[in-house]
């Protein structure tokens, strides 16, 4: 059997193992599913491992035949580190939930190991229709994650507006999938990447694509559902939707609506840049007004989502590379801080930056941490970020330097916001609020974070090992 | 006119003996034959029986205080053996195709299929209301048997094949239909709910045998193959306008019969006042009965039945529409024939209905009737195709609509107490399965499988079925239809994932307690939801299942012989 099939079904077979434990058992339920998911984040390093990265290929392919349902599943070099990404996320998501999440442990795990299993589906479904199936049952646990584990009582309120604004874009999504099958007569990627579309085709099936993964994204009109779930949603849950799911939209604009509708990608390209930088300025500006620590980093999560829309639509090798690393690095340092904000959160019980001061006497671990993250997150040079966005700004200025220009407006913004809320946080008097109940970080927390800040750091320092990978892939797509 | 049998079959007795002149008539009919005496001699057992029983009961209620029902125990367990035995007769009947006693009835897969469907969803919804009828005290063997005559007039009804024939059929099943929905005599919603299904079934039977007259009085014929080879015959300027109408009261007949939208305002008071048994009941078999009376009517025989002149339906030019949308429409609407038109209207009306309606209920069978309202709009998109993938996807629709209707059913007939009440509830408010994920955590995660399936997300069942749906509707271009049919899939979502929310986030409410699961709900909820939950390995299954839609194009391909040959 292929890494790859495996990699798909340990979750599910956790899932399954867990499915028969008796409830009360919480210590082993917890220790059996970190053990699982560690074993998956192992075995997709064995991906990579075996990765060929001279071929543009894609690999470890596994079709599947049958009467009624044939696909291919398999891998490139964008997937191969989204679902590492993945793999490297969920044994933090039950990590994080060890001793907060008190009641339900067993559905908790249960429900990221299947989540797990369907987001790496996701990336790596070479079949339209399948891709659209798993794109959109991501939707089911996420919102139950939201609805039972989430914090407040406005968490209906969340997982609605998360449930009802993705459904809706991706209803439209399937209509474009139905109007593909009917001139092909098939779903398969791999034959649709030969297939030519009349002008007119792509423009619509475009427009259909574009509803569902702009809402993903999110895109400016229908961001308001992000900052609603990211606040409502368990920190967990905060780090698939930060990690992963943002970059569901992003994958689906690189996998399919570029290469599949060059011309309408074209097309609309002045419209994706006009939305991004409207996006990029407007909520740079709202995530400073913001007082809710979660909510500084979900507008900030908005706006880098957004520059990796226009790499991408930069249409060269570098913006499209730039962006990839965009996304990989906001993969981590976004739940890395959305864990910061956990952390203060099973302290005080509360995410309003008033609250806090000072924490950088009764806290100093943490506050290095958070600084290190808060860094990364401006995109300072040696961080993860900055490789990102240095080449989405490289790619975009050869294409349009007004673009450029006021995309890398989003820096500075970043540091205002950045900056500001880790100065609410670490620095000024101390609070006497909770100044008898501090405690730094603990052993399990510190090792939490130590993945991250090594990603971070290496991701920042060496990022030519990743970008070698994918320089093939992306050629690929953009038909070099 | 009989087929000969098949190659393998070898008759058994080759004697020289007399054939009777029926006999192959009567072999095809066996089934419903064996169902029809079954329900006359349960009748007669039960009748004969109850007296004893009765006599019985009596000396206990006298003596040690226990009321015990009365013969419904043994009468539905035969019941549920004389669904089985007829489904093993209709698997075995060696004549599958055959026109039978003069045209009356017709025999094909289609039909074969369709009867299937109807008898397992009967048979589901007996088992799963064993043991509701048993603790509900419904005291009346006759409910049961009604629920068997019902059964068979459809089956009748189904295979029929002449107006006449059909009428009587549908006359059969209404008349039980009313019964059964009065049948808690003691429930003042139960009798409202029988008065009124009386009233408008009776109405709607009217309308539909003045239709049937009109084509009578119209063409001369009763007979649909021949309804068929005139209306295909018919040169360019010949309209048959009274045929027409004819047509368009048959439709609303049907439609009132299946609560198609504007037809369902007796729906939600129905579905809520009769017993929850026959609910389950009503809200699946008539369906896939006059669905598949649809598929032979429609889409044979008043398939060409094309008069544009009399019946056109210019929605297009209202003013102040953006043109794009204008051109939506008015392509929709003046592309297509005379019936599809009907359904197309109803069809977009159920779908939208459905959804609105069910948002703001708070008992949960009036949320279902609306939500039923709703998947008839999109049975009614397969019809209205008026192609082999459209009815394929009917088919497919109906067969997944049978298993999440038989799941939800089986959760809402498990036992349940409440507070304050002495005797065994069921769950009656949508706020009552705030208790599910609490108390019981395997049937909230069943439920909520089943109503995201409802919904129709991807992977589950429901999903499959609507993407057939869509794609068999995208190419024959009713891209209208389509659209709204993937829009109000987004607006149900609304009150089917305010069940999911209600079963699992909010804090209890009203103070119930599930009792155990009856054994046999039980094992149909299990299998229902490994369908539900695993069709998406291998969705083309259904598929395959429903590819006898291949005798329909044959069908087709005939009249479409007919009418190149008369052109």
């Amino acid at each position: 059997m292929s890494i790859l099939v495996s990699i798909i079904f340990i979750p599910i077979i956790g899932a399954l193992i867990l499915f028969f434990v008796p409830n009360w058992k919480t210590q082993l339920i917890k220790n059996i599913a970190l053990n699982v998911s560690c074993l998956n984040f192992l075995m997709s390093l064995l991906l990579w491992i075996y990765f060929d990265h001279s071929t543009a290929k894609f690999q470890f392919s596994q079709t599947i035949y049958s009467e009624s349902l044939s696909f291919t599943i398999a891998i490139d070099g964008i997937s191969l580190f989204f679902i590492i990404l993945t793999t490297f996320l969920v044994p933090v998501c039950i990590l994080v939930g060890w001793k907060t999440i008190s009641n339900y442990v067993k559905e908790y795990c249960i429900a990221f190991l299947i989540l797990e299993t369907l987001m790496i589906a996701v990336f790596c479904m070479l079949d339209l229709l399948l891709f659209y199936v798993f794109f959109e049952s991501v939707l089911i646990p996420m919102f139950i994650i939201i609805g039972v584990w989430g914090s407040r009582e406005r968490k209906i309120r969340a997982a609605y507006q998360f449930f009802i604004y993705t459904l809706f874009g991706s209803i439209i999504m399937l209509l474009g999938i139905l109007i593909i099958y009917l001139q092909t007569g098939t779903t398969d990627y791999q034959i649709l990447y030969t297939t030519e579309f009349s002008e007119k085709r792509q423009i619509i099936i475009w427009a259909t694509f574009f509803a569902s993964f702009a809402v993903k994204v999110p895109m400016i009109p229908v961001h308001i559902w992000l900052p609603e779930a990211h606040v409502e949603a368990p920190t967990a849950g905060s780090v698939i939707l930060a990690g992963i799911l943002l970059k569901l939209g992003t994958y689906g604009f690189l996998r399919f609506s570029i290469p599949l509708f060059p011309y309408a990608s074209m097309y609309f390209t002045p419209l994706l840049y006009t939305m991004s930088i409207i996006a990029i300025i407007y909520t740079s500006f709202t995530t400073i007004r913001q007082v809710d620590l979660k909510k500084i980093i979900a507008y900030s999560s908005v706006a880098h989502m957004n520059i990796v829309i226009i790499g991408l639509f930069s249409m060269n090798s570098i913006g499209i590379e730039g962006s990839i690393m965009l996304m990989l690095s906001h993969g981590i340092v976004s739940p890395a801080l959305f864990l910061c904000v956990g952390v203060l959160y099973d302290r005080y019980k509360t995410r309003l930056c008033r609250y806090y001061g000072g924490c950088v006497h009764t806290m100093p671990i943490f506050c290095i941490l958070f600084c290190l993250f808060t860094m990364a997150n401006i995109a300072l040079p040696l961080t993860a970020n900055f490789v990102g966005e240095l080449l989405v700004f490289q790619g975009v200025f050869c294409n349009n330097t007004l673009v450029a220009f006021l995309s890398a407006t989003s820096m500075i913004c970043s540091g205002g916001y950045s900056l500001l809320a880790y100065g609410r946080v670490a620095y000024g008097s101390c609070k006497p609020y909770y100044i008898r109940s501090f405690s730094d970080l603990s052993r399990r927390e510190f090792f939490m974070f130590i993945p991250f800040v090594v990603v971070t750091l290496w991701l920042g320092v060496t990022p030519q090992c990743f970008l070698d990978a994918m320089h093939c892939s992306v050629a690929n797509i953009l038909n070099i | 006119m009989v087929q000969p049998f098949p190659d393998d079959f070898k008759p058994v007795l080759e004697t020289d003996f007399q054939i009777f002149l029926f006999e192959n008539h009567f072999k095809t009919v066996f089934p419903e034959i064996f169902c029809l005496f079954a329900s006359v001699l349960l009748l007669i057992y039960g009748v004969l029986y109850a007296r004893i029983h009765q006599a019985n009961a009596d000396t206990l209620r006298r003596k040690m205080k226990i009321f015990p029902p009365i013969m419904v125990n043994h009468v539905s367990l035969l019941v549920i053996l004389a669904f089985l035995l007829t489904l093993i007769l209709m698997f075995n009947n060696p004549i599958m195709h055959a026109t039978i006693f003069y045209n009356t009835l017709v025999c094909d897969d289609l039909i074969f299929f369709c009867k299937i469907l109807i008898i397992c969803s009967a048979l589901l919804s007996v088992c799963i209301s064993l043991d509701y009828v048993r603790k509900q005290a419904l005291n009346a063997f006759e409910y049961i048997i009604l629920l068997l005559l019902a059964t068979c007039s459809m089956l009748f009804l189904i295979s029929s094949a002449d107006m006449i024939s059909m009428y009587l059929a549908i006359e059969l099943q209404s008349l039980c239909f009313y019964v059964l929905a009065a049948f808690k005599r003691n429930s003042e919603f139960s009798t409202e709910a029988g008065l009124k299904y009386f009233v408008l079934g009776a109405f709607s039977s009217g309308v539909l045998l003045f239709g049937c007259s009109l084509i009578y009085g119209f063409t001369g014929i009763t007979n649909f193959s021949e309804l068929t080879k005139i209306f295909s015959c018919t040169g360019e300027n010949q309209h048959f306008t009274g045929a027409l109408i004819g047509m368009i009261f048959v439709a609303v007949g049907f439609l009132f019969k299946i609560t198609a939208v504007p037809f369902h305002t007796w729906a939600p008071d129905v579905y809520e006042g009769s017993p929850t048994s026959v609910t389950a009941f009503f809200a699946i078999t008539p369906k896939i009965a006059i669905l598949g009376l649809f598929v032979r009517l429609f889409e044979s025989s008043f398939y060409d039945l094309n008069t544009e002149a009399a019946f056109s339906l210019q929605l297009g030019t209202t003013q102040g529409v953006s043109t794009t949308f204008n051109k939506l429409l008015s392509m929709e609407f003046t592309s297509t024939l005379p019936w599809q038109k009907i359904f197309l209207f109803c069809s977009i009306a159920s779908m939208i209905v459905g959804a609105l309606g069910a948002m703001n209920q708070k008992k949960i069978k009036r949320l279902l009737a609306y939500s039923s309202i709703g998947h008839v709009g999109y049975f009614l998109i397969g019809l209205c195709c008026g192609t082999v993938e459209g009815i394929q996807a009917l088919l497919i629709n109906l067969i997944i609509y049978l298993v999440m209707t038989i799941n939800i059913f089986a959760i809402i007939l498990s036992p349940v107490r409440r507070d304050f009440v002495h005797s065994v509830q069921r769950i009656k408010y949508i706020s009552d399965l705030s208790v599910l994920f609490k108390t019981n955590p395997i049937l909230a995660i069943t439920l909520a499988v089943n109503f995201f399936s409802m919904a129709g997300l991807p992977p589950l069942a429901g999903f499959w079925g609507k993407y057939y749906l869509l794609f068999s509707a995208f190419s024959c271009e009713l891209y209208l239809v389509a659209i709204v049919g993937g829009l109000a899939t987004v607006l149900s979502c609304v009150y089917y994932i305010r069940l999911v929310h209600i079963s699992y986030f909010e804090k209890i409410q009203n103070r119930l307690i599930f009792e155990r699961v009856p054994k046999i709900n039980g094992w149909i909820l299990a299998i229902t939801f490994f369908f539900i939950l695993f069709l998406f390995v291998s969705p083309g299954a259904t598929r395959r299942s429903t590819s006898i839609t291949r005798s329909l194009l044959q069908r087709i391909e005939i009249r479409d012989h007919i009418t190149d040959r008369h052109a």
